[in-house]
């Protein structure tokens, strides 16, 4: 059916209510990249299976419906049972039958398939309970999880093009405007740049075709929140942009999804059509007089073409090379038309503002930071996943009361933020609300929202020369300082953490990052140094151990560390089945050795090692034991 | 371009039927041809540049930027380890080590029967799972390196 | 007509001028090497950087620009000789003459700079090739486009399609003419001529049997501009000699 006024969706938000209220009882399964990689599909449809045999969709009016990422990815495949919000994990098919018998029918809880809580150890019931989900306030991800990402009819039934009908049927393009303004919401994709005014600017440009674009280009490694909110709920950034481009005067959207996102892309297509066969998207918007349509761009992979003219670039079928910004996207970008490029985050909050009024929006936050924002939570944490905050929560609140802590319990060293643009930011800066001000001050930024949390067995040279190593990769090698500083600067962290390094390599460093930040063409290259300065500002005794001791403090840099097994070794043997080499030997419950010639330093019994056994040692060390 | 193998234009003909002939569509119709054909064959992208009319030189310039695409037949399965920043802490480097060891090539080769080639990715946004490898269509999170056998042989995940 | 204060010199250009153009309109000595006079500026090179200041902001605040694609506008300040300009493009110079150890242009700057030698690890495998982007804007520029960059970061380079010879390429020598450090090799005579790996039959003027352009050249010449491409293969001399007889019929005229 095609809506053609703002009657017949009222009537179609109706519909679709009652359709979703009918069900007495529902079954949400997981279907996001993470849990489909742990087999989350096969769960899905034995639920189908058992249903349908059991008769059971007629009788209990029970729905099966696989939804988007809900953000606990690494206790995956997820189920929640509706309408108690049971929280299985750890879903395997095999016990979908038992699910289907005790809970869904029968109304029990299975203890052994809840949560168990890390620091407790307690097993907790329901989804609202759950630390990691009781902290968190969804915005952008308000739906995530709740809806079938494939079904209009059930995202409709959670407020989905609400935002858009209450725009086009009772505002002008104006209003809608000023109603962003007053939310304050500022760009997700991490500069933060305010989301009103970059609008205004685009929408002052000359011209009478304008376009709106979404950045799904989600490069920094650490982050997924852009790939769940495309897969989990791609209405809410088709409406955000619909809303935008009605606020423009634009006509015609771009969303470029990266090419590692297949599930973003298959979504978001299906999306598009249901969209656009209902009315929602295309010609005479709910018949409002409006048209606005969207096309997909997939990108090539390149990092680079996170960064706007670079992207622009890649949608019009060149190679993803910045141009110099002295005149806006906003009045010379896409085409070199007037263009307005916003993240999915971004785009996804838009529906919810207008729907529920800007001052909602920025009644939450800070100061500066309105709103909320979403992060991915990772590293050596003990609950990994997506989290959506108000701005300006602590880190420590974030990192220990949703994270739950660090893994093993071992001592916090720094979080990262902001991807290869950000910083590391060490345990003194732990109360730090989280805001784009405050993360800055830290020399770290927003970024789009990877938080990747490191212990003590972290190497924050070794940290810092990954994040050169994956620019310099990237670096489209246009500008000088960008190509050639960051091949150099790699090569200096090369013989850091060879054992190589020299006194007045910091130095060098440093002055290759302030040519870097100052002389590079785009942001890419420009925000470059800022892992490097972040961990030369805060653990810069770790540069001066690889240079002076030739020692890693962390153990990590293989060059450098030696490892060896203390007396406290039971002989479980767990180490001997890990060692790539074969470089450790001893008789089942003696004490074993580790022969350093065969040693390729790799860690992997440490990590494995179950009575905490195996330590680590400068290499250097090991030379002059030899020689005693 | 004699000693390059000759392969079937077909099915680039009825990829290039979908999209307008224009250079916006270099990048999608290279996505696709790179899917059916599992790389980028040189007739193919002569036969590209001609009928979107955009020079074979950017072609091959765009072909060669975006990682994507390559040049060369790949393997049968392709491997790929998450390099991202989550994995790398997790030891994602490690994987790539013992598939050196295992298949005997390393990031960005193929092995000699072209059953698989193995690839470096950037984040695959799979941070939670840390570490992440895409054999094939198979993610395989929380990878281990002592199960890589396993996952080779049928591209299985943890079950722990 | 907008004024500017180019280092302290009031200097007024045109309002579509480049902040490069204003620059040396007032006498300052801004370097470049990927900016060509009729080509678009690319802004790769980053040694036309100066610190600019806007008539609208703080007296003390300036921000480092290319000079070379950024807009000229009443009441800017610039300064192109300050200590961080001097200090960015000096790295620069030290970056690139680890690149290219050999070539006389970067060492020539660089001495210029006060660099004898670089600070950073040493390219194993010297090259001639600075990345200006000038030969594949030039061949872009008049309508080619056989040749273009490959690769990206640092392995980067300047190649035609496949690394065999361009399908595209003229034989017209602008890339080579343009390129500032001499990378782009080729050999002409008046027979024939070879670039890029390809070989191109000369055209030679039928009366001074001088060589004047490829075949493939005149060829895309008489396609774009519909003059017969007989027209392009008289040489200078063979021009001139006609025009001065054209010049002689006038006066026997007179």
């Amino acid at each position: 059916m095609r809506i053609e006024s703002f009657d017949q969706f009222a009537a179609f938000q109706a519909e679709a209510t009652v359709r979703d209220e009918s069900r007495s009882r529902k079954i949400l399964v997981c279907c996001g990249t993470g849990c489909l990689a742990n087999g989350a599909k096969a769960v899905a449809e034995a639920f189908a299976h058992e249903i349908a045999e059991r008769g059971l969709d007629t009788e209990l009016k029970l729905g099966v419906t696989s939804t988007g990422c809900h953000g606990f990815c690494e206790r995956g495949p997820l189920v929640v049972i509706q309408p108690e919000a049971i929280l299985y994990t750890k879903v395997k098919p095999r016990r979908v039958p038992d699910i289907v018998e005790k809970t869904v029918i029968g109304g029990e809880v299975i203890n052994g398939l809840l949560y168990k809580d890390p620091s407790s150890k307690q097993r907790i019931e329901t989804y609202d309970e759950i630390p990691f989900y009781a902290n968190q306030v969804r915005v952008a991800m308000r739906n995530i999880g709740r809806i079938d990402p494939t079904d209009l009819m059930d995202a409709v039934a959670h407020g989905a093009y609400a935002g858009l009908a209450k725009a086009l049927s009772g505002m002008s393009p104006d209003e809608v405007l000023d109603e962003v303004e007053v939310s304050g919401q500022r760009g997700r994709g991490g500069a933060g740049f305010s989301t009103a005014r970059k609008w205004r600017s685009c929408k002052a440009a000359a011209g009478d075709r304008r376009f709106v674009l979404c950045n799904g280009d989600e490069g920094d490694p650490g982050a997924f929140k852009d790939r769940s909110i495309m897969e989990g709920d791609p209405h809410s950034v088709l409406e955000g942009m619909a809303i935008g481009a009605y606020a423009l005067g634009a006509h015609e959207g771009f969303i470029y999804v990266r090419d590692e996102y297949p599930l973003a892309v298959v979504n978001l297509q299906l999306a598009i059509a249901e969209a656009r066969k209902a009315g929602l998207l295309g010609e005479n918007i709910m018949g409002s007089g409006f048209d606005f349509d969207v096309k997909i761009s997939r990108g090539g992979g390149a990092f680079v073409c996170g960064e706007s003219s670079a992207l622009m670039r890649s949608i019009a079928g060149k190679t993803g090379e910045p141009r110099a910004k002295y005149v806006h996207s906003t009045a010379k970008g896409l085409f070199d038309l007037p263009t307005v490029l916003n993240n999915v985050e971004t785009w996804a909050g838009i529906g919810a503002i207008i729907a529920n009024g800007g001052a909602w929006f920025a009644s939450m936050g800070t100061e500066k930071s309105k709103g909320t924002k979403a992060f991915s939570l990772v590293g050596k944490v003990k609950n990994t996943g997506l989290i959506e905050l108000p701005m300006g929560t602590s880190l420590r609140h974030i990192i220990y009361d949703i994270g739950g802590g660090i893994l093993k319990d071992r001592p916090f060293k720094a979080v990262q933020t902001g991807g290869p643009s950000g910083g590391c930011v060490p345990e003194e800066l732990l109360d730090l609300p989280v805001d784009y001000e405050k993360l800055t001050e830290a020399g770290s930024m927003m970024g789009s929202g990877g938080m990747i949390v490191m212990d003590d067995r972290t190497c924050m040279v070794d940290v810092a020369r990954y994040f050169l190593a994956f620019l310099t990769e990237e670096s489209c090698g246009k500008c000088v300082p960008c190509r050639e500083g960051l091949k150099q600067m790699l090569a200096i962290y090369d013989a850091l953490v060879e054992g190589r390094g020299r006194e007045g390599d910091i130095e060098k460093i440093e002055t290759l990052a302030a040519c870097m930040q100052l002389g590079s063409l785009c942001e890419l290259g420009k925000s470059a140094p800022n892992p490097v300065l972040s961990t030369l500002k805060y653990f810069r005794s770790e540069y001066q151990a690889h240079i002076e001791a030739k020692a890693c403090p962390a153990g990590i840099c293989r060059a450098l560390t030696a490892f060896e097994i203390t007396e406290d070794c039971d002989g479980c043997h767990a180490c001997t089945k890990v060692c790539p080499t074969d470089a450790i030997s001893g008789e089942k419950k003696k004490l074993h050795v580790i022969d350093h010639d065969a040693c390729i330093s790799c860690g992997a019994c440490l990590d494995i090692c179950p009575t905490e056994s195996i330590r680590t040692l400068p290499k250097v060390e090991l030379a002059q034991r030899e020689v005693v | 371009m004699a000693e390059h193998p000759c392969v079937d234009l077909s099915t680039t003909e009825e990829i290039l039927a979908h999209y307008p002939h224009e250079e916006p569509s270099l990048i999608q119709v290279l996505q696709d041809v790179h899917r059916a054909y599992n790389y980028l064959p040189c007739d193919v992208l002569v036969r590209v540049a001609e009928v979107l009319e955009v020079p074979l030189a950017k072609v091959f310039s765009v072909s060669t930027f975006y990682k994507a695409f390559s040049l060369e037949p790949q393997g049968d399965t392709i491997i790929k380890v998450c390099m991202g920043t989550a994995c790398h802490i997790r030891g994602a480097g490690q994987l790539v080590e013992e598939l050196q060891r295992e298949l005997g090539i390393g990031a960005d080769e193929t092995t000699e029967d072209f059953t698989f080639t193995v690839k470096t990715v950037n984040c695959v946004g799979a941070c939670a799972m840390a570490p992440v490898m895409i054999v094939g269509e198979k993610y395989c999170g929380q990878a281990k390196p002592a199960r890589m056998a396993s996952y080779l042989a049928e591209g299985g995940n943890d079950e722990d | 007509m907008p004024t500017l204060t180019v280092n302290g010199r009031k200097v007024t250009v045109d309002a579509d001028a480049s902040l490069l153009e204003a620059c040396r309109k007032a006498g300052a000595d801004v370097p470049t090497l990927c900016n060509f006079d009729g080509l678009e500026p690319w802004g790769g090179c980053r040694m036309c950087v100066v610190d600019m200041s806007l008539a609208s902001w703080d007296d003390d605040w300036f921000k480092m620009v290319t000079s070379c694609n950024h807009p000229v506008e009443e009441g800017m300040t610039v300064v192109t000789d300050s200590e961080r300009v001097l200090a960015t493009r000096r790295v620069v110079l030290d970056l690139l003459l680890a690149r290219c150890p050999d070539t006389p242009l970067i060492q020539q700057l660089a001495r210029e700079h006060g660099i004898e030698a670089t600070s950073y690890e040493r390219n194993p495998e010297p090259t001639d090739c600075i990345l200006c982007g000038l030969c594949t804007r030039v061949c872009d520029h008049i309508g080619i486009s056989a040749i273009s960059s490959v690769g990206r970061g640092w392995g980067r380079e300047i190649a035609p399609p496949f690394n065999e010879p361009p399908p595209d390429c003229v034989g017209c020598l602008a890339c080579a003419e343009i390129c500032p450090t001499g990378h782009i090799t080729f050999t002409t005579s008046s027979l024939s001529r070879t670039i890029w790996g390809k070989d191109f039959e000369m055209l030679r003027d039928e009366k001074t049997g001088e060589a004047v352009i490829t075949r493939a050249q005149a060829e895309h010449f008489a396609k774009r501009s519909g003059v017969p491409a007989s027209y392009f293969e008289k040489s200078d001399r063979s021009k001139r000699r006609e025009l001065a007889k054209t010049f002689e019929k006038l006066q026997v005229l007179k």
